[in-house]
């Protein structure tokens, strides 16, 4: 065996999508200040992929995400700590500001670096850094993809994440 | 462009003798020998090879110059070596014939090797331990410094390469009197961070998601993606040597030297430092021509640290390895046989994350060694040795012999060897106790391990001749063809561990070994209108107990070829221009899911302008070869990318 297996015994959680709630507005006024339209928390499912060994495994939950406006056109999102790893937990991650632009009945947020550091449950200092966040804010829904690489982990995870406000 | 220069004609300055068969070389009998009288096949680049390459460090170097050679990611994106079925920890590296401490996932740090300075670089593959001790179970890189023998060099030099937009900055001076010698150097690369390219971007990708879930059409093939890397690490190199020789009289001669080199990784959350400080101590005594003393003594320490961004250290990842190293050679002549006895002593101290509680353990190495070169006829010339290694951590002991055998016909020459190698069970791979990644999944060392052993049979055939009867290949030709069986046993690595305090864990185990038979055929032809080409092929087949991994794939086929030109133009103007090329099979494994083979050329353009000044000029991957999807052992090329360098040899132009 080798490192293919070394996931092996992590667990996995059912998801399902809850919420309901809405965004965007056809008012110019609010066109301009596009992060108050969609932030909030919204509700769903996770999905935390890592490749390692030729192997994949997937970590996933119903978590939310929450989306805090920054400026009229950046958001901050909060990602939810992840305990549910086996041996392996991640705090709270905040990213910050995640531009945002209107596209048809979209509105699309992209970041395409964040560094930061998190605590753990034991105070003990994290990095961390997201990577190519993209997220689709359409009519009540949001999805967010992104790379997220904890601290001294060998392999980042893929982030995937669908819901619905609330 | 070849019949270009073709019609360019005359032989002139840049082109150099690539069949240098009366180099002398040291690697493959411990003593210096010609090219031609090696008892082992020796490859050797030399320094217009190395110039010719313009190689920032041993890897870049390598992966031009020897087929079958391949670089490629471990885990963290550690650079992995794969030189025809073995990987980073069975073939040694050396550098003026002295080991180097540390490594990374099972590799040195090829960046610690960089090419200013280098005079040549020697490389045996098959097993040579019976000379060099452990770890020289595929084959010995020895990496020898230049000395140059003018009064006085100064050099500096500077490259750009837009991939990764990366700058290397060099400098090297050296003088050389009755008595003192010194040569000194520096290089400074930065390279930033490339983003490798991918099949749909985040913003498709996600754009689908919604799609999907939304309940409408989706397309699902932009979900799909089998790169294991996304973005190649920026790093930043200092590499700094001085070494300092002393003739005291005219049968002593002394010798210091010192390095230190830093590199820095640019990692996604933390940044890792490596350090690493060597010196040494060497004296040489020679009573006559015939009888030899060498006595020596080297330091080396290798020290890995992570830091946050803002300069911050964890003190979570410390790696510390440091080795002292007393050796001994006498040799002695009769007529034209020789005798060499040797010994040496290595202290080795490893302190690392990786043991519990950040522990430190060490070991003791003595061996012993003896070889006899017998010249019993001109034509006919026998090299026997033998060795005997004992390590101290893990009691374990090693018997190693070689005996080569090289018979001149008029027409060609012919050799035969048989080397046994061995690689002792490093301190890591004994004591190591890590959750990798704090992820719950344990690998445990074993301190029962034995060594790894090779048994390696070769033949190999050289013709060499000049042709000089005023036709069109008028120059000098070398034609080498070696076949090889490489028996490969007790090779460590790790299997199932089973639980370990509730944790999956792996443990390091002796595995049944593989068996690697493999066909080298190199030709060589310079012309005397100062055109030369080189063709090097390698085939390579394991059988055996294979483990099949995704960081190297042996590739059956891979060929390297060079097609050179120089002429100078005027006194004021010589070019010296290169076409070459590496190519890489599929992988032995016929696995479909990682790198299919690929071909990357390269067109070098070296202009030499007036007193020492060079311009060099580069097209690397000149077709614009792209993978399609960026596996542990793809080419990490983006395309096509050009690099401009110039070089001045202060001292030519004062």
């Amino acid at each position: 065996m080798k490192i293919r297996k070394f996931m092996a015994m992590m667990v996995a959680a059912i998801a399902i999508t809850v919420g309901m709630s809405s965004c965007g507005s056809d008012d110019d006024d609010q066109e301009a200040a596009v992060a108050a339209q969609v932030a909030g928390a919204f509700n769903g499912h996770e999905v935390l992929t890592v490749s390692a060994g030729g192997s994949t495994s997937d970590f996933t939950r119903d978590t939310a995400y929450v989306f805090t406006k920054a400026t009229d056109t950046t958001l901050d999102l909060t990602i939810p700590a992840m305990d549910d790893m086996g041996h392996m937990s991640i705090p709270a991650l905040s990213v910050k500001g995640i531009s945002l632009t209107t596209d048809g009945k979209t509105i699309n947020g992209t970041l395409d670096s964040y560094a930061g550091t998190a605590l753990t449950a034991d105070s003990v200092e994290k990095a961390f850094t997201v990577t190519d966040l993209v997220v689709v804010f359409s009519d009540k829904a949001a999805v967010v993809t992104y790379t997220l690489k904890y601290g001294n982990m060998p392999f980042p995870f893929a982030g995937q994440f669908t819901g619905v406000k609330e | 462009m070849v019949f270009a220069m073709l019609a360019i004609g005359v032989s002139a300055q840049g082109v150099r003798d690539s069949v240098e068969l009366e180099q002398v070389v040291v690697t493959a009998s411990h003593s210096p020998k010609a090219l031609k009288d090696a008892p082992v096949v020796t490859r050797l680049i030399t320094l217009h090879d190395i110039k010719m390459a313009d190689a920032t460090n041993i890897q870049d170097l390598l992966t031009q110059e020897i087929p079958g050679l391949e670089f490629g990611f471990a885990m963290g994106q550690e650079t992995s070596l794969n030189m025809s079925g073995f990987g980073g920890n069975a073939v040694l590296f050396l550098i003026d014939g002295e080991r180097m401490a540390g490594e990374t996932l099972n590799n040195m740090d090829y960046t610690r090797m960089n090419m200013d300075n280098v005079g040549r670089i020697e490389i045996v593959k098959g097993a040579s331990s019976a000379l060099y001790g452990s770890n020289a179970v595929g084959g010995v890189v020895n990496i020898i410094s230049r000395e140059n023998i003018e009064p006085w060099t100064a050099n500096v030099n500077s490259r750009y390469s837009d991939f990764g937009h990366e700058w290397r900055h060099g400098a090297t001076f050296s003088f050389n009197t009755k008595k003192w010698n010194s040569q000194t150097s520096f290089q400074h690369t930065r390279i930033e961070p490339v983003d490798l390219p991918k099949p749909h971007s985040a913003m498709e990708i996600a754009l689908e998601r919604m799609k999907q879930a939304q309940g409408l059409p989706y397309d699902s093939s932009v979900f799909i993606d089998d790169s294991n890397l996304s973005r190649l690490f920026g790093q930043k190199t200092y590499n700094v040597k001085e070494r300092l020789t002393w003739r005291a009289t005219d049968h002593l001669t002394l010798t210091g030297r010192g390095s230190y080199f830093f590199r820095t990784s640019e990692r996604d959350t933390y940044d890792y430092h490596f350090n690493g400080y060597s010196a040494g101590v060497k004296g040489k005594y020679a009573w006559n021509y015939d009888r030899r003393l060498e006595v020596s003594y080297a330091y080396d320490q290798y020290d890995k640290a992570n830091f946050t961004p803002d300069g911050k250290r964890t003190h979570d990842h410390d790696y510390s390895n440091r080795q002292h190293v007393v050796h001994a050679l006498y040799s002695q002549a009769f007529g034209k046989n020789s005798l060499i006895v040797g010994a040496d002593y290595m202290h080795d101290y490893l302190s690392t994350y990786q043991f519990i509680d950040n522990a430190n353990h060490t070991q003791n190495n003595i061996d012993g060694f003896v070889q006899f070169d017998w010249n019993i006829t001109d034509r006919l010339n026998v090299v026997g040795s033998m060795r005997y290694d004992y390590f101290s951590a893990s009691k374990q002991k090693a018997y190693t012999e070689r005996f080569a055998l090289v018979y001149k016909l008029p027409w060609a020459t012919l050799r035969a060897n048989y080397a046994s190698g061995f690689r002792a069970p490093t301190l890591k791979e004994m004591y190591m106790h890590f959750d990798m990644g704090n992820m719950g999944y344990m690998i445990l060392g074993n301190p029962n391990l034995k060594p790894e052993k090779s048994n390696n049979y070769n033949i190999a055939i050289e013709r060499t001749k000049r042709i000089n009867n005023g036709g069109l290949l008028d120059g000098r030709y070398n034609f080498t063809l070696v076949g090889y069986c490489n028996r490969f046993d007790k090779r460590i690595t790790t299997i199932d561990g089973g639980l370990y305090n509730g944790m999956e864990s792996a443990v390091y185990w002796n595995e049944d070994g593989i068996t690697v038979w493999g066909l080298d055929a190199s030709m060589c032809h310079v012309w005397d209108c100062g055109l030369s080409l080189k063709l090097n092929y390698a085939w390579m087949h394991e059988t055996g107990h294979i483990i099949d991994s995704q960081f190297d794939q042996p590739r059956t086929h891979s060929m390297t070829w060079h097609l050179g030109y120089g002429h100078r133009f005027s006194c004021h103007y010589a070019l010296d221009a290169s076409l070459s090329a590496r190519h890489q099979g599929k992988p032995q494994s016929g696995r479909k899911d990682v790198d299919q083979g690929y071909t990357i050329w390269k067109l070098m353009l070296q202009h030499h302008i007036w007193r020492g000044i060079s311009l060099n000029t580069a097209v690397d991957n000149l077709l614009d070869y792209k993978p399609k999807t960026y596996y542990y052992s793809s080419p990490l090329t983006t395309g096509r990318s050009v690099s401009i360098g110039l070089s001045v040899d202060l001292d030519r132009m004062l």
